[in-house]
């Protein structure tokens, strides 16, 4: 499937039990990600943005629906099979960066490479070149601790591209940033896409993200309330 | 970088935490080793104890008498070598064997002039070959019996301080001794008592008495021996010198058996199996404690990066690498812990050494006992795989939980 979109979902449904009731996370979404795009997945607390990450990232399963991730339905796929394709063809970036504490940033960027099997040689190029294109090429020494926000969160960037996955999810990226950083982390985020073909579906509620994004898609209780492409009115 | 020394760097997150997991690990290695040590030095003592406190390391006796199981102070004469010369000669031929002493058992009556009487177990040897295989007894009063073979009326006799209690005798009173011969005929003999002695066992010390070969052979009317008695450069040599007595004696009419110490001591048996049981018992709480400990600690340890675990399976690590991550970190725990006892362990065991800690006589013995603690190399490469296993029995719980954990859930854990 060499022209298949990245993600192609029909129809998404996702329910959570809470105690005696039962709150749909996700009520019959469609969404397609070509190779490449920018998306991103904007909506207040609680429209079903971090679950629909959650399935396009193959970390949970929907209840009802369809999704396709490059040209595979997940539903085939299993535990084993979901495994590998995170570790080979997506990255994650999360909101509170979550990096190992125990490794430096060169180690914490490496560790997609030695899932994949690349020898130590290759691994530590590739980590330093990623953290030289986040602007990071003087801290690959460093440990988490001794890094600022915004720094980690290059970090857990370079962390999410050094295997060049076919897309990046990134989960309220900017959440634990001030303004002024979420600005450059969203704009390395745009550059990095452009230099690497990467897609990227990135969910926010941050309004200067989401008019930065080329394409912006709105949740409201679960559901696709608008598909926004071009430049933010 | 590989799954082992992320598991290590893991161990630094919680110093306070490493630190107390792995004194707890180093205490119970160290708790097993001094143990081990003291087990050991036990049973070296005690075998030591009774190989030259008179069993020897092996006893050649009839097969008859073997046969018969009659224990080691019943041996009749009557039943015993009567060339006994010639087989201490080929026996004391061998190489690696210290002396072959003949020895004379004499069961009887031991009276005095004022009339006390008591039973008697005597044992009577040749006192060069016994002082030769380290046949020690303790000299309480009076002198030992001569080297010489004592002439007709001149037989001295050393007498346990309980029968010397019991008759009322000191060193240079005299007594008369009764016993029935091979042919059934009451024989007597008078003596002097040359000294007192303590066997070391308690029981034992009131009847006990020794006298010369020479002196039992008159009492006894025999030129005979009940046995000989074989004591060897090393006892970890026993078995084989056995196999070469046995060779070397093949065709003696009558047929002779060899018997190993062992064979004649059930007491040593029952006593390294009731230490083997006390050591067993300690063994199995030191591994129910550390395992309780160590499973807390890995647990919590784990449920305080649950996020961190959904992280690496969001990233693409299996769930087995997961599981193993964890597996790793118990067993660094416990590999290090280990060393560390082990470190302690043997730093303790010079300590405890240096300090000459007299313990009190152990039961049925009349002595104190230097307190030692013997190095058991086997000991010290044991606790180190009992500690892995233990170690890898505490990460259990902690691995399932890893291996249930929902991504998803755990991504959002706080």
């Amino acid at each position: 499937m060499e022209n298949a979109p990245v993600f192609r979902a029909r129809g998404l449904v996702k329910r959570y039990s809470m105690g005696d009731a039962v709150v749909d996370a996700l009520r019959g979404v469609d969404l397609e990600v070509g190779a490449g795009e920018v998306v991103a997945v904007a909506g207040p607390s609680g429209s079903g943005k971090s679950t629909l990450l959650h399935l396009l990232g193959t970390l949970d399963e929907p209840d009802a629906g369809s999704l396709e991730v490059a040209g595979t339905a997940v539903a085939a796929m299993d535990e084993r099979a979901r495994t590998l394709f995170r570790r080979l063809r997506l990255g994650f970036v999360f909101q509170t960066f979550n990096l190992l504490p125990v490794l430096s940033a060169e180690e914490n960027v490496e560790l997609p490479l030695w899932l994949a099997g690349v020898g130590g040689r290759e691994r530590r190029a590739r980590a330093r070149e990623a953290l030289a294109e986040v602007g990071l090429g003087g801290r690959v020494g460093h440990r988490p601790d001794q890094l600022s926000g915004g720094e980690r969160q290059r970090v857990a960037i370079a962390r999410a591209l050094v295997h060049r996955p076919l897309a990046v999810l990134a989960d309220e990226p900017t959440g634990n940033l001030d303004s002024e950083t979420a600005v450059a982390v969203m704009d390395l985020l745009t550059a990095l896409n452009r230099s690497s073909g990467t897609a990227f579906v990135v969910c926010t509620h941050d309004p200067a993200l989401i008019a930065r994004a080329p394409r912006r898609v709105f949740l409201r209780d679960g559901r696709v309330v608008a598909d926004e492409r071009g430049a933010a009115a | 970088m590989r799954l082992a020394l992320l598991a290590l760097r893991n161990l630094t997150r919680n110093r306070r935490r490493t630190a107390i997991s792995l004194a707890v690990i180093a205490t119970g290695t160290a708790a097993l080793l001094l143990t081990a040590g003291f087990v050991a030095f036990s049973f070296e003592g005690l075998s030591e104890a009774m190989i030259h406190g008179g069993l020897g390391h092996l006893e050649v006796v009839r097969q008859s008498t073997a046969d018969s199981h009659t224990a080691t102070l019943e041996r009749s004469v009557a039943e015993g070598l009567d060339d006994w010369e010639a087989l201490q000669a080929r026996i004391e031929a061998l190489p690696g064997v210290r002396a072959a002493a003949p020895t004379l058992y004499a069961a009887g009556m031991a009276s005095t002039a004022s009339g006390k009487s008591a039973a008697f177990l005597g044992v009577a040897g040749d006192p060069v070959r016994e002082r030769r295989m380290g046949f020690t007894l303790k000299l309480r009063e009076g002198e030992a019996l001569a080297d010489a073979p004592p002439r007709e009326g001149e037989d001295r006799v050393l007498l346990a301080k309980g029968l010397a209690e019991s008759l009322g005798l000191r060193p240079g009173d005299r007594m008369t001794l009764l016993a029935v011969d091979p042919d059934g005929m009451l024989n007597a003999l008078d003596a002097v008592v040359a000294g007192l002695v303590t066997t070391g066992v308690q029981e034992l010390d009131t009847r006990y008495l020794k006298l010369h070969l020479a002196s039992a052979q008159r009492l006894l009317g025999s030129s005979g021996a009940s046995n000989l008695l074989v004591t060897l450069d090393r006892t970890d040599r026993t078995e084989v010198a056995r196999a070469e007595l046995l060779r070397l004696l093949a065709g003696h009419q009558p047929p002779l058996a060899v018997v190993p110490w062992t064979a004649r001591a059930p007491f040593y048996g029952q006593v390294r199996a009731l230490y083997k049981g006390i050591f067993a018992f300690l063994g199995s709480i030191v591994f129910a404690l550390v395992v309780l400990a160590t499973s807390n600690t890995l647990l919590m340890a784990v449920m305080e990066r649950v996020r961190e675990f959904g992280t690496l399976r969001a990233l693409g690590t299996s769930i087995s690498q997961v599981a193993g991550l964890v597996g790793l970190e118990a067993l660094w725990l416990g590999l290090l812990g280990a060393l560390l006892g082990d470190a302690l362990g043997a730093v303790l065991i010079v300590v405890l050494n240096a300090l000459a800690i007299t313990m009190p006589p152990p039961p049925g013995a009349v002595d104190p006992i230097d307190l030692q603690v013997l190095f058991v190399p086997e000991a010290f490469a044991g606790t180190i795989v009992l500690m892995l296993v233990v170690l890898t029995l505490a990460s259990a719980a902690p691995i399932v939980r890893v291996a249930r954990l929902r991504i998803v859930e755990a991504l959002t854990h706080t």
